[in-house]
């Protein structure tokens, strides 16, 4: 299927703006940027219906959160703990996401826990029968863990529509994933629990997008979950002060040459989309809006002392039952 | 009213509350008709409601609770069956680390109404006897009901479907088919956080749950025939806890005993220990014993259970001890 210049320009948009965002808030202490890896992130949640819900990986989670609709300063004025954010400060905001805009992000930093309750989203889709889809994402360390191999089985018996997306960027931390993973590819792992399991250049945004979608029309259908193994890269360090040294050159080199941004902005010139004007116009663009973000977001108050509200630990009672 | 076990009153507390509240469903491990749950748990549940709100899962703990957390949070009121308090780690992390305080974390956005159910305890059953109530327990924003009769345990089980935060409901095991109770039919609720003095007294507070609430009801009928007035004060959940109730109690007997099933390390009542004592010892004196199960695994032939797990003797010993001197 051959793209169409809208749906080109508007992953562009997208694309560009979370590199800035990634690149920009990998400057603040203790963030964990995904420079490099925003074609998966943009691929795989374009596109959904508002009344979806995702769970995006903590790398990119910000970008995911804004591209559903919550609003920039706000998030980052959670990375920064400030009293504007959505929860006030009581949360750190660079991973926990503002569930409003059916975005679940991680309200611990335990990885694993996304993928269990993503999973019963998905239950509740399935049961409501509204052909409502869940699109999950996380990274490749994370498909070692326990929580990966019960949720995949889990919706597999019970045939639930979601979409798991590993965003598969070469390294946990520092270990490789050649040395903690002994299939060839993370998908390899679907065919242990009888579902469709799809390896997918997750550099190429086009590609990754038309994959997440042929799996989330799959899950609409009833037709149940899919594993798909985005392959991409990680070009920041772990978290803002790690200084990645131990990323081979030459396998570093190569993958610049794969960048999303770039191979998306040759094809957009390639087919005469854009112009490299207009990109770099839609770049500059990206900038301006994010640097002021980040701006009025660090100008914000810190949260007051009530914020620690000791007596709000419970949800009321319901006084009615529906 | 009609006369149920624990394990009946427990299935009509779930049952009566699924017919009113069509957002409820039950995942578990063999809760369906051919099994009906461990201990018969589900009995006739998954005839009652089907294949689509009584729902099989595979051995997944750890998803279950997680799957719970989700349905819950889009919308559904979900009670996940874990079979024994013993497999309560598995689930833990989504639980104890996510689901406990989305309400406080998300500033009142995120809701989680979710059902835990476990058994547990030493009884009929040789083995899964452990009941981990304090890695529950420890964290903030976790519910924790335990019952020591069908009454308290259905209308706790109501209640604990009708709150909006996650409960985890302990069922023991030597107590699931055990004595026959008055049951109120109906819309009869036994509100979380409201501790019932089960037996009246003036020389002692005993505090005590589950089997232990009925150890020490024994107990303090021992003690009376020895001219001792032990009041018996059943929490039924340990949280939130009533500690109000108890601080009056004390406040009148001014000695304390309390008896758990589980290790004096960590028990959620050494910390009601601590609050009483607090609260009242700056008053007058005040004396207080612990009568728990050693701090060593729970041992698995009868007569070593015997010696280590409180029972009505060491009750009545720890009662005398304190009020000796009366």
């Amino acid at each position: 299927m051959t793209p169409d210049a809208n749906l080109l320009t508007s992953l562009y948009h997208l694309v560009a703006k979370g590199r800035v965002l990634e690149s920009l808030l990998g400057k603040l202490p203790g963030f964990h940027p995904g420079v490099g890896e925003e074609g998966v992130v943009v691929g795989a949640f374009f596109g959904l219906k508002d009344s979806d819900y995702i769970a995006p990986h903590y790398r990119g989670a910000l970008l995911a959160a804004h591209m559903r609709g919550a609003d920039l300063r706000r998030l980052i004025a959670g990375v920064l703990g400030k009293v504007t954010s959505y929860s006030r400060g009581r949360v750190r905001g660079d991973i926990c996401l503002p569930l409003q805009f059916n975005t679940l992000g991680m309200f611990s930093g335990v990885l694993g826990n996304p993928l269990n309750i993503s999973t019963g989203i998905a239950l509740a889709a399935s049961l409501d029968g509204k052909q409502g889809v869940v699109v999950t994402s996380f990274g490749e360390g994370t498909s070692n863990l326990g929580a990966f191999h019960e949720s995949l089985n889990l919706a597999s018996c019970l045939s639930l529509p979601i979409v798991y997306v590993c965003q598969n960027n070469g390294y946990a931390m520092s270990t490789r994933t050649d040395y903690a993973l002994k299939c060839a590819s993370v998908a390899d792992r679907a065919q242990g629990y009888g579902m469709p399991g799809i390896r997918v250049e997750g550099n190429d945004v086009v590609a990754m997008h038309q994959a997440v979608q042929s799996a989330v029309a799959r899950a609409r259908a009833g037709e149940g979950p899919t594993l798909i193994d985005a392959v991409t890269y990680r070009i920041s360090g772990h978290y803002s002060a790690d200084p990645n040294d131990y990323q081979p050159k030459d396998e570093r080199a190569l993958w610049l040459k794969k960048d999303p941004l770039l191979l998306l902005k040759a094809r957009l010139t390639a087919q005469g989309v854009m112009t490299d004007a207009q990109l770099t116009e839609i770049e500059k663009a990206a900038e301006a809006e994010i640097s002021e973000a980040i701006a009025q977001a660090q100008a914000d108050p810190d949260p007051g002392l009530e914020v620690l509200g000791a007596d709000d630990l419970y949800s009321p009672v319901l006084e009615r039952v529906a | 009213m009609s006369q149920l076990t624990f394990q009946e009153a427990v299935i009509q507390g779930i049952s009566e509350e699924m017919e009113r509240d069509e957002r409820i469903f039950h995942l578990g491990q063999d809760i369906g008709p051919i099994y009906n749950g461990a201990m018969h748990s589900a009995k006739g549940l998954g005839v009652k409601f089907g294949p689509r709100r009584i729902i099989q899962t595979p051995i997944s703990e750890s998803a279950m609770v997680g799957a719970g957390i989700g349905a819950a949070l889009a919308g559904r009121r979900p009670i996940v069956q874990l079979m024994f308090a013993e497999f309560l780690g598995l689930g833990l992390t989504p639980l104890a680390c996510d689901a406990a305080a989305m309400w406080y974390k998300s500033d009142g956005k995120v809701a989680v109404p979710l059902v835990i159910r476990v058994l547990y305890g030493a009884g009929p059953h040789r083995g899964h006897s452990e009941d981990y109530q304090a890695w529950v327990a420890s964290v903030p924003g976790i519910k924790v009901a335990m019952p020591s009769c069908p009454r308290d345990a259905k209308g706790l089980m109501k209640a604990a479907l009708r709150d909006n935060n996650p409960v985890v409901f302990f069922e023991h095991m030597a107590l699931y088919h055990g004595a026959r109770q008055d049951v109120p039919e109906g819309d009869y609720v036994v509100p979380l956080g409201a501790a019932e003095v089960k037996s009246e007294g003036s020389d002692v507070t005993i505090v005590a749950t589950a089997l232990m609430a009925q150890q020490a009801l024994k107990a303090a009928e021992q003690l009376r025939g020895d001219g001792i007035s032990a009041e018996v004060v059943d929490p039924r959940s340990i949280v939130p806890m009533d500690v109000e109730t108890v601080r009056r109690s004390v406040a009148k007997t001014r000695r304390l005993v309390v008896v758990s099933e589980s290790w004096k390390t960590g028990d959620p009542l050494s910390d009601l220990t601590a609050s009483i004592a607090e609260d009242l010892a700056g008053d007058a004196p005040l004396k207080i014993a612990r009568v728990g199960l050693q701090n060593t695994p729970r041992p698995f032939a009868m007569p070593l259970v015997r010696a280590a797990m409180p029972n009505i003797q060491t009750i009545t010993e720890a009662v005398r001890r304190i009020t000796e001197s009366r």
